[in-house]
């Protein structure tokens, strides 16, 4: 035998060393402490006032450091999410990635015109029948934004629409605590009651502080709901380096790191051990423009920053990846999905989100989310590295072959082949000859012919039917209240 | 009938080791030679071919299918009634001369050999003469010539222009290889262009008269 020999060799990536670390965490606790947080909800502020904050302005508290490493402590390292069977399908936690789509889309790459038009239900369910069937996409968000739903009932019709047509771990949004009680309501009738649902969670809630150093009352009231009905939530600010942050990125991070850990620390205290999964999305505004870019070299090495000081907690961290500011699918989106994909899997984030974003947030398509899918297959298979012992080797098989021989007919190729190599579901790799007889056909065209034939011919596991009737039934209730 | 599909089984899960074994039971129960061969084994390599097309299967099974073909028609061989014939015809291989790549050749080669070929392979750098030469000693139905450098593409100008010369009639030749395309094919006179292996044994099976 060989000994302490590493038989896999793995791609590794590191940004920041201990020191730096530690520089960024004690400098968010210092923002915490000496500039406080602005908390607009009464009931979130009592939590904190009672558990060692205090008052240093207008709704504004000074945390203490032993508050946050408390929070830090008391919150769940690893979290299992179930898809709505009650089969554990992510585990939050460690270095696990796991990809899917995003929400609240307003408008959509209409996948016959290929014009950008407002974004309607029945996208919503293209998107849940798209994320439903492919392999890499392990949680699906709402998508859209659909205008064709009364407005209030959005997030509500989201969350109906996707769990009647995806059986994967929803990942929702919600404008209020209405929302989410009607919402709760639901996911506990496919779950079969509440205290099942808490044991079993299907669901996620994303919900974020506003930048700089605000918890807004209707964050802090939904935080607080989840923390208490034990819901998995993500609570990450969304700052702006140069606008709603310094715009250095030390500080951006610093910042938004503040908001994090503060958030964190109300939820814990209104529910010790309850699921969360933290983290910052810490990007630039683009000075020319004016725009939020959702790709942006800066956001990636945050996106790094953040991923590697909630590894340091050894707490579940959301992440961002398969987005692009082109509007439409085209060599800036293949670029952008490929890097930030790529990134997001090296960071070693557990909930990446935002797979099919388009146009900086603004724009869903459901071809790209089949296209980020194949991507992360790619990202993926590089991430296994390969095997360095003696078969992998195969010595023995090249001994045999010889100088001028061929490996085809081996054995050890027809062994192997198949877990050694990744085989790409849509990029091209055909010879001129064959994909000049097939119509000379570009990914795009593969792509938006796959999102069709999902739209039209995927058959998502029915939910029970007295499931779908009470569904429906709290889906009218929530219409007429 | 349970014999016979244990034959197209083994040619399709790329059977090596047992093949033989299948073949000698559907012998033993009475299936023709001719029988087996035609109908359960070729049609199993139909099949190898169709899932390779579709992307269910990939060069390695594809192989390890003709692998398979090639050891049970070995053992054929040896079994025919008197007169009796096996195979789809024969096959005269080679990369052209000047040329030392036969990965692709290697490849072709193995493919003719699964749909039942007899295959003569001459190697790499081959001579224009050569192919001429074997073919004629063989009675080969076909000569498949090989190229990878554009600079070698004329040598398979030469080989054809020798054959024609040689007043052989029924040979077929086929050219394939990455820089070769159906617009030289037509230039120099080729009978058929392969895109890839399994299209070149396609082509040459649909130039070949059927056979009983």
């Amino acid at each position: 035998m060989e000994t302490g020999f590493p038989e896999r060799c793995l791609p590794r990536f590191s940004l920041l060393d201990k020191a730096q670390i530690l520089k960024l965490h004690e400098s968010a606790l210092r923002i915490l402490e000496e500039t406080g947080v602005r908390v607009l909800d009464s009931e979130g502020m009592a939590l904190l006032l009672d558990n060692g904050a205090k008052m240093i302005g207008k709704e504004t508290l000074s945390l203490p450091a032993y508050m946050v490493e408390e929070a830090i402590a008391s919150a769940p390292k690893n979290l299992v999410i179930y898809n709505r069977n009650k089969s554990p399908v992510m585990e939050l936690g460690g270095r696990r990635i796991h990809f899917g789509t995003g929400t609240d889309l307003p408008k959509t790459i209409d996948l016959e015109t290929r014009t950008i038009r407002d974004t309607r239900e029945a996208d919503i369910i293209t998107a849940s029948m798209i994320s439903d069937a492919l392999p890499h996409i392990d949680f699906i968000g709402s998508y859209g934004l659909p205008r064709d739903v009364a407005p209030g009932l959005h997030y509500i019709r989201c969350f109906h629409l996707e769990t009647l047509h995806a059986k994967k771990p929803v990942f929702f949004t919600a404008e209020s605590t209405k929302d989410l009680e009607v919402i709760h309501e639901m996911a506990g009738a496919v779950a079969g009651g509440k205290d099942v649902l808490s044991r079993y969670p299907f669901l996620i809630h994303y919900s974020e502080p506003v930048s700089p150093l605000t918890h807004s009352d209707e964050a802090v009231k939904k935080l607080l709901f989840c923390a208490k009905n034990r819901i998995p939530v993500t609570y990450t600010p969304a700052l702006l380096a140069g606008s709603s942050g310094p715009v250095t990125l030390a500080g951006a991070v610093a910042v938004a790191v503040a908001e994090a850990l503060s958030g964190l620390t109300l939820h814990q205290l209104a529910g010790k051990g309850a699921p969360i999964i933290s983290g910052i999305a810490a990007t630039i505004m683009d000075m020319k423009r004016g725009t939020v870019s959702y790709t942006a070299p800066e956001f990636r090495l945050t996106h790094s920053a953040c991923a590697e000081l909630f590894h340091h907690y050894g707490l579940p961290v959301w992440g961002t990846a398969g987005c692009s500011d082109a509007q439409f699918p085209d060599l800036q989106a293949g670029a952008e999905y490929a890097f930030t994909l790529f990134n997001a899997a090296l960071d070693g984030a557990n909930l990446i989100h935002d797979c099919g974003y388009m146009g900086q947030g603004f724009i869903g398509s459901p071809e790209m989310i089949i296209f980020a899918d194949e991507m992360i297959g790619f990202v993926k298979r590089y991430m296994e590295g390969f095997c360095i012992d003696s078969v992998h080797l195969a010595l023995d098989v090249v001994r045999n072959v010889g100088p001028g021989g061929h490996f085809l007919g081996e054995k050890h190729t027809l062994d192997h082949f198949q877990h050694e190599q990744w085989q790409p579901n849509f990029f091209n790799r055909q010879n001129l000859a064959n994909w000049m007889q097939q119509g000379e056909k570009r990914i795009e065209a593969h792509l938006i012919e796959k999102a069709t034939h999902l739209r039209e011919h995927h058959v998502p596991e029915p939910v029970a039917e007295a499931v779908r009737e009470e569904l429906d039934r709290i889906w009218k209730n929530a219409q007429e209240r | 009938m349970g014999n016979l599909e244990n034959v197209y089984e083994a040619v399709l899960n790329g059977s090596v080791d047992t093949i033989v074994q299948k073949v000698h039971e559907a012998l033993d129960a009475g299936s023709p030679a001719q029988e087996i061969l035609n109908q359960r084994m070729i049609a199993a390599m139909d099949e190898v071919g169709r899932r390779f097309g579709e992307g269910e299967y990939f060069i390695p099974q594809v192989l390890w299918s003709a692998k398979a073909m090639q050891a049970g028609m070995e053992f054929l061989k040896d079994r025919l009634a008197p007169g009796e014939q096996v195979g789809s015809g024969k096959v005269v291989i080679g990369t052209v001369e000047g040329d030392i790549h036969d990965i692709g050749k290697n490849l072709v080669a193995m493919m003719f050999e699964g749909a039942g070929f007899t295959v003569f392979d001459l190697g790499v750098d081959v001579p224009p003469e050569r192919f001429v030469e074997k073919a004629k000693e063989t009675d080969a139905d076909v000569i498949a010539l090989s190229a990878l450098l554009t600079t070698t593409m004329p040598a398979m100008k030469s080989v054809i222009d020798r054959v024609k010369a040689s007043g052989m009639e029924k040979v077929k030749v086929i050219i394939g290889g990455a820089p070769v395309d159906d617009v030289f094919r037509k230039d120099i006179g080729a009978d058929a262009f392969g895109v890839d292996a399994p299209d070149g044994v396609k082509k040459v099976r649909t130039l070949l008269p059927p056979r009983a």
